[in-house]
């Protein structure tokens, strides 16, 4: 779910911006021009206010907000420190820290990511909609990006689960009992198909990768 | 200080009752503490068949705790065995005839009395299991070498660490040395990678078990039993004893466990690159 980075209230003498601070300027600069660019003659003159939620505005970055404003007539109302309003919440990914087992029976559902300090046994459910981590061994089932992050993984440092789904892929193991690798592994979804990864190897490249990067 | 150890397993018929009647007469027998086993699994009773004492029930748990007789008319003193007492089960009454909380001040009664306080468990995750463990402060989790009984003891484990059990022990029954050695049933080393919780014994599948079962004479009585040695052990290991564990007298080591042993390496080996997984 792609939260609007900007939400645009209207006041008796004006407008409230609320800026939910966690991509770039550009983004939210962006987004208020497009709205002010649709709403021309709604918005035109009175006074903004502006309150920024999970970080704060640089004064460059306040002034070019103020020159945007400009163009509409609007005044951006001169507020005293502190301009930011950080709030506590995470609104991204909250973390959730297990530091247990989870044992067959038990089942565990999260909105954000999840990170077990433990093993995941057979017959047990690990259910979250950010990633998911297994600092032991991955036995039961887990699904990541539950409510459909396709980007969402699931690693593990044995990872030899029941069934894994990565938001609408179930997979399952091969039926022919494998081997059973001894390293770390991530599995994530390639082409609609869930892959698994050793660990080492997903490091590895992303490490190749800047390297050529910075070439 | 007397101790109040629930014997459970989840799934039914892997001995728990055998499990009870050998450890209250081996810690009768052996170290000379004054035990009493309860039967908890009312409705099922069998504790008194094993311990060949049916035809000397009078009152039983449910008559104690409705108050229907004094506690001591209901205890069954074991004649073989000098500070064994059996509390039978009704048969007759279901599980709902007792309370959690019933239990708890009967476990606290009884612990006046006693060196040990020994429940015997029924199956299940219910009414039952949570009467069983209500007054018990230790746990033993029997389990057999078999996927389904092991799941469910990591269940068992799951709800005694909700409800505050620290540190259940683990006893692992009818294991067959030949079954495991050729790759046929699971290892110990297999349970305990998963239930990860302590090892306090194994015990082998042994035939003599079952005619002791019948006789209504436990095993651990008897000099020429390999499972009553396991449970002479577990005794011991209770009592606080170092006893090394079964798996290297009672389960011949074979060749390539030794070298594992060896080297520290378990029965696997790693694979080149991850697999692809099919949906
Ligand atoms: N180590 C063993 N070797 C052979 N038979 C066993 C062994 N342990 C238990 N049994 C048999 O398994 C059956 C179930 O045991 P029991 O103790 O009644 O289980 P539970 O109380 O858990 O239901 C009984 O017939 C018993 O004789
Ligand atoms: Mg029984």
């Amino acid at each position: 779910m792609a939260l609007d980075p900007v939400v645009i209230k209207g006041t008796r003498d004006g407008i409230t911006i609320i800026i939910e601070r966690y991509g770039d300027f550009e983004r939210v600069k962006n987004f208020i021009y497009e709205k002010l660019e649709s709403g021309k003659d709604f918005f035109a003159g009175g006074t903004a206010r502006v309150k920024v939620k999970n970080g704060f505005l640089s004064d460059e970055e306040y002034m070019k907000l103020e020159q945007l404003l400009k163009n509409y007539n609007m005044s951006l109302k001169k507020q005293p420190y502190p301009r930011s309003y950080i709030f506590p919440e995470q609104y991204r990914s909250p973390i959730l820290l297990l530091k247990r087992t989870i044992r067959s029976g038990q089942k565990i559902s999260y909105k954000g990511t999840v990170v077990i300090l433990g093993d995941v046994n057979p017959g047990s459910e690990v259910v979250a909609c950010g990633d998911i981590l297994v600092m032991g061994v991955l036995r039961g089932m887990a699904h990541a990006g539950a409510d459909g992050d396709i980007s969402a993984i699931v690693a593990a440092f044995r990872l030899q689960p029941t069934q894994l789904r990565i938001a609408g892929v179930i997979s399952r193991p091969p039926e022919e009992k494998q081997e059973v690798p001894r390293f770390p592994e991530v599995a994530r979804l390639k082409d609609k198909t869930i892959v698994i990864e050793p660990y080492y190897q997903l490091n590895f490249n992303s490490i190749k990768r800047k390297q050529e990067g910075i070439k | 200080m007397s101790q109040v150890l629930v014997i459970t397993s989840g799934k039914g018929g892997v001995g728990k009752t055998t499990t009870t009647a050998n450890i209250g007469t081996g810690l009768a027998l052996y170290k000379q503490r004054k035990v009493v086993m309860v039967d908890a699994d009312i409705g099922l009773r069998n504790l008194d068949v094993v311990m060949g004492l049916e035809n000397r029930i009078v009152y039983d748990l449910v008559d104690v705790t409705h108050g229907l007789c004094r506690l001591k008319q209901a205890l069954i003193r074991d004649k073989r065995f000098e500070n064994l007492y059996l509390l039978p089960a009704a048969q007759t009454k279901d599980k709902t005839a007792v309370t959690p909380e019933q239990m708890e001040k009967l476990c606290d009664e009884l612990r006046k009395e006693f060196d040990y306080v020994l429940i015997d468990c029924p199956a299940g995750i219910e009414q039952g299991f949570k009467n069983a463990i209500a007054g018990a402060d230790k746990a033993i989790i029997v389990t057999t070498p078999e996927v389904s009984a092991v799941r469910d003891a990591d269940r068992i484990v799951g709800l005694l660490e909700a409800s505050g059990f620290e540190e259940p022990k683990l006893l692992i029954n009818r294991i067959r040395p030949d079954m495991v050695k050729r790759g046929d049933m699971m290892s110990i080393d297999d349970m305990i990678d998963i239930l990860a919780i302590e090892l306090l014994g194994v015990v082998p599948e042994d035939e003599k078990i079952v005619v002791s079962t019948n006789r209504g004479e436990p095993a651990v009585a008897d000099e020429s039993s390999r499972a009553g040695q396991a449970y002479r052990n577990i005794t011991r290991r209770i009592e606080g004893e170092e006893v090394p564990l079964m798996t290297l007298e009672e389960v011949e080591p074979t060749f390539m466990d030794k070298l594992r042993m060896l080297f520290g390496l378990k029965n696997r080996t790693a694979k080149g690159d991850g697999a692809k997984w099919t949906f």
